[in-house]
């Protein structure tokens, strides 16, 4: 009886949405408005960033590097609901790859696709599952990841034409004449150049693009939701993922300002963490034949 | 399988690609001596005619990944070339223009080069143009070297001012200026002297007098911001810099001591010019100011033609010439007034401080159609480079 009031109370709660309109769709349509604002108001993108960098540099005794750290986790913990959803998504339609009803429909209609789409939309709809919704929070997160490259670039201000467009990019509040250039040199690296280190004299070794292109790997691998169905889709994405993602962001890291690849690293080690948080590490994953398990 | 290799080789393809869209990092370095311009752009560097911009010759012959240019060429009074590469290899190249064969031979592919390198190819002999190459430096080299009694002051971006002998590149001392602050202490600006010290400035926002002969560091003063661009003489004996602190500040040359003598509206970002008792500099918010050092005020309120200026105006007989980021070059007469001089056709940005050479005002330009454009005395086009027809 209580729960019956309850549902009843929530229901009254939510506003009533037009005919044909689900809040799915609706978060879909939200998403590609932000994606679309975004590419619109680039710049605003790319400033807010730079601002949010350059304000934490002056609180952290002017360390790029501890500056850098602290927006990644100021970054992780702005998009964290949006990486729980994803995680959520993620698991929903991994449970669906095993669901009898869904098993069926993809042996009944087999010879016809179109038949298919229609009934996997209703058991979709039936179900409240968004097929988007493991993606839709990631591509939310791309204008930061790319709105970044620039951002360092600019908040360094390693080159003449940096320096010039981070006059453009930066909030009156913020001195920043007293602040630029900004120091770059952290640990062994100068966030503003690609890493290179010379390993025995002899060879010039990547160190940290290796080591996003390591953690990566294991972040994805850590992630990954187990599955028993061999022809689970969104497994054999999950694994394709597993394996270019960490290659892309190796050539990413090898070739831009190091800062994006310390971004990297920590990122994934924050991600790490808030699936362990979440109880969805899967460290099987990680030893050799473990996902059969 | 065949889905998931073209998957793969798109996805690895994509961030190879993605990886390597870096853009420009800095806009062209122009130099000139009385018949000849210098264009500092990218993977060569460029000796052009002035009169006719007809190229004399290009350094390097063949395009090197690891070379890229920024920096102004200087033209010592040996008649070599200098120019310092902004590339993965930060050499500073010594070139002899009269070491260039008349009929330049033909590039050699990269598969050509490589069986050459194996044996398995008959190659055309390397023509060597260089005098020396210096390789010591750290950073990239972004200004150009001054030039004087046989040596050379070249300033890098790793902080270091290298003292080199002028004729064989040889270092003869590595001047660190690095200031007490942990600011990153780039040298972007090319050094000028008095006779008897060498005045640098610097992104630490400092401002450092070295002496000519001992090469010790005589003083170094601390500004509001960071110095991009030069330091100046003007005819009242002193040192004038201008900052991102928004402020003009006088030195004097013996002792350092200074002070602001001029607030601006935006970032000084190039040299100023001294003519007469002016002295002629903009900033990048676009204001054009003309400061008289005789009687320390403003001729006239400052002129703001249209966009940033980070180029340094150049000062002719009957009026100042001043590029804008939008392209365009407009002429402010002695009593401030503005006139469009030259309207840019393309979206080409002018960064670069504009040059004379043979009766041409030279214009250097970034993501235009053309890298460098020549004007007769009277605004009108006289060529490009490329050469548009």
């Amino acid at each position: 009886m209580k729960n019956t009031t309850n549902k009843t109370q929530t229901q009254v709660q939510q506003p009533e949405l037009p005919q044909g309109l689900s809040r799915e769709s609706l978060k879909t349509v939200a998403v590609i408005g932000i994606l679309v604002l975004a590419f619109l108001r680039w710049n605003d993108v790319i400033a807010i960033l730079v601002n949010v960098m350059i304000l934490i540099y002056s609180l952290v005794g002017q360390n790029f590097g501890i500056a850098l750290i602290l927006f990644t986790i100021l970054i992780r913990l702005v998009t964290w609901p949006l990486n729980a959803q994803q995680m959520k998504g993620a698991a929903a339609m991994q449970q669906l790859q095993n669901d009898k009803e869904w098993l069926a429909i993809q042996k009944k209609y087999a010879k016809d696709r179109e038949k298919l789409a229609q009934e996997q939309m209703r058991i979709y709809r039936e179900k409240g599952i968004n097929p988007f919704g493991s993606c839709l929070p990631t591509l939310i997160q791309f204008p930061i990841l790319f709105a970044l490259i620039p951002s360092i670039t600019y908040a360094i201000g390693s080159t003449p034409l940096s320096i010039l467009k981070l006059s453009r990019s930066v909030y009156p509040f913020l001195d920043v004449a007293k602040l630029v250039p900004l120091n770059s040199k952290f640990l062994w690296m100068d966030l503003g150049l690609p890493e290179r280190t010379l390993l025995f004299g002899l060879w010039s070794i990547p160190v940290l693009a290796v080591i996003v292109g390591l953690t990566t790997y294991i972040q994805t691998k850590l992630t990954m939701p187990p599955s028993t169905n061999p022809n689970d889709q969104a497994a054999a994405t999950g694994k394709m993922m597993g394996i270019y993602m960490p290659i892309m962001l190796f050539f990413f890291s090898l070739n831009y300002a190091s800062g994006l690849a310390v971004y990297f690293i920590i990122s994934n080690i924050l991600s790490i963490v808030q699936y362990s948080l979440m109880g969805k590490v899967n460290w099987r994953n990680l030893l050799p034949g473990g996902q059969k398990k | 399988m065949r889905k998931k290799f073209v998957f793969v080789i798109m996805i690895v393809l994509a961030a190879i690609v993605l990886s390597g869209c870096t853009g420009a990092v800095a806009w062209p370095g122009l130099g000139a001596d009385e018949q000849t311009a210098y264009l500092a752009n990218g993977q060569f560097v460029y000796a052009l005619n002035s009169s006719d911009g007809k190229e004399r010759w290009h350094y390097p012959l063949q395009a090197d990944s690891k070379l890229t240019f920024y920096s102004p060429p200087v033209v010592t009074p040996e008649g070599l070339v200098i120019i310092g590469s902004s590339g993965i290899n930060h050499s500073l190249i010594a070139v002899n223009p009269q070491k260039f064969p008349d009929i330049l031979p033909a590039p050699v592919g990269g598969f050509q080069r490589f069986f050459c390198s194996i044996g398995l190819a008959i190659c055309p002999k390397p023509v060597e143009v260089e005098e020396w190459i210096f390789t010591e430096a750290k950073d990239h080299w972004v200004a150009g070297p001054l030039a004087l009694d046989g040596k050379l002051f070249a300033p890098n971006a790793d902080g270091n001012l290298y003292v080199l002998d002028l004729n064989d590149g040889r270092l003869i001392k590595k001047i660190a200026l690095d200031g007490e602050s942990n600011r990153p202490n780039r040298l972007w600006a090319q050094p000028i002297t008095d006779g008897e010290r060498i005045f640098v400035t610097s992104l630490d926002h400092s401002v450092y007098a070295i002496d000519i002969e001992t090469h010790e560091i005589i003083w170094h003063e601390g500004l509001g911001g960071a110095i991009p661009g030069g330091a100046v003489l003007a005819s009242d004996g002193m040192l004038y810099a201008g900052s991102l602190s928004k402020q003009l500040e006088r030195f004097d040359p013996a002792t350092g001591a200074h002070e602001p003598v001029l607030d601006t509206k935006g970032w000084i970002w190039g040299t100023p010019v001294s003519e007469g008792d002016n002295l002629y500099f903009s900033d990048v918010d676009g204001y054009f100011y003309s400061y008289n050092t005789k009687n320390q005020k403003l001729d006239w309120e400052p002129v703001k033609p249209d966009s940033a200026i980070t180029a340094s105006p150049l000062a002719q007989s009957d009026n100042v010439l001043l590029a804008t980021e939008s392209g365009n070059v407009y002429s402010v007469d002695p009593d401030g007034k503005v006139a469009l001089w030259y309207d840019e056709p393309s979206d080409g940005k002018a960064y670069t401080t504009p040059v004379s050479s043979d009766g041409h005002i030279l214009i250097a330009y970034l993501e235009a159609d053309y890298f460098l454009l020549a004007l007769n005395e009277d605004g009108h086009q006289a060529w490009t480079f490329p050469s548009q027809q």
